[in-house]
């Protein structure tokens, strides 16, 4: 088998700090509140909604077309959802 | 029209419907008919998710068949979890996550089909091409994680935390691999990385938490 490299992104994930604990199952229950929240500005206090989508690339990914749609939907710009999504 | 295709014109126009759940509950030609305005909703949200994750390379009769079949799964989902709708969100985002859930399971499914997965986690180098910035701190941090890799993980957290940050396995194809589920093998990547953080503090590497983490 063929060394992998550990560089600087793999080092950034493996040391993230994901508290306060949430689970995808939980983070699945709450993305489409958290998305219209934050598409309307009106951003509520959600640590760890926050530190599950650094941590997990899949649910991220998904909030992540989830806020498009619902911009696409209600005409809104997605762009600032997006920034606080990605923080 | 956006990047993610027209929203379906039926659909559109029941979208704003405040009956959703009650109309979606008692059988009938009322029922039959927003059960198909939904099901466009949901492979509109599935093509966005699939053509959003580059899949439109493969072509659209690919493309249709990968989100009609991704809406069909998200509707028996939906309609299993449908006395749980609490109104907090738009009915129409509420279902767009479950659509958007299974179209990305099911890319990246299709992705990694007869792909090797490496599951002994351990042949790990740091990455020696160079940086801007700290280099030599990068270099170093990188190779005491290595380091702790193998001294304060289990095996099968090493395992499963190398197999999804290094080689960036999917966490859903993993968990279909391993017979387990996202939820488990994140909880299992997030035990790592405190196993990880609380060494790094222990070695001065890091600082310590100031509230919150374990």
């Amino acid at each position: 088998m063929s060394p992998r490299p550990l560089g600087p992104r793999e080092v950034e994930q493996l040391t993230l700090d994901t508290e306060p604990w949430l689970s995808c199952d939980d983070c699945f229950a709450l993305v489409d509140q958290y998305v219209e929240a934050l598409l309307t500005g009106d951003l509520i206090a959600a640590p760890a909604m926050r530190a599950h989508l650094r941590g997990c690339p899949a649910c991220a990914e998904e909030a992540d077309t989830l806020a498009h749609l619902v911009a696409e939907e209600t005409g809104q710009d997605p762009t600032p959802a997006l920034t606080l999504l990605e923080r | 029209m956006t990047a993610l295709g027209p929203i379906p014109a039926a659909a559109t126009a029941t979208t704003e419907r405040a009956d959703w759940v009650s109309t979606l509950s008692l059988p009938g030609p009322e029922r039959d008919r927003a059960l198909r305005d939904l099901h466009q909703l949901l492979v509109h949200a599935a093509r966005a998710q699939v053509h959003r994750m580059g899949w439109s390379t493969r072509g659209e009769a690919d493309v249709d068949e990968l989100a009609n079949q991704a809406a069909d799964e998200a509707l028996v989902a939906l309609l299993g979890k449908l006395h749980t709708f609490e109104g907090r969100s738009r009915f129409t985002t509420w279902a767009y996550k479950f659509a958007v859930l299974h179209a990305a399971n099911a890319v990246r499914a299709a992705a990694w089909r007869g792909r090797e997965i490496q599951l002994d986690g351990l042949e790990l180098l740091p990455d020696t091409a160079p940086h801007p910035g700290h280099y030599a701190e990068a270099r170093d941090l990188a190779e005491v994680v290595r380091r702790l890799l193998g001294t304060v993980l289990t095996p099968h957290q090493r395992r499963v935390v190398v197999a999804l940050v290094v080689d960036e396995v999917p966490i859903d194809v993993l968990a279909e691999r391993l017979g387990t589920n996202r939820n488990a093998l994140y909880k299992t990547l997030h035990d790592a990385r405190v196993r990880i953080r609380t060494a790094l503090v222990a070695e001065g590497l890091l600082e310590a938490p100031t509230g919150g983490a374990r």
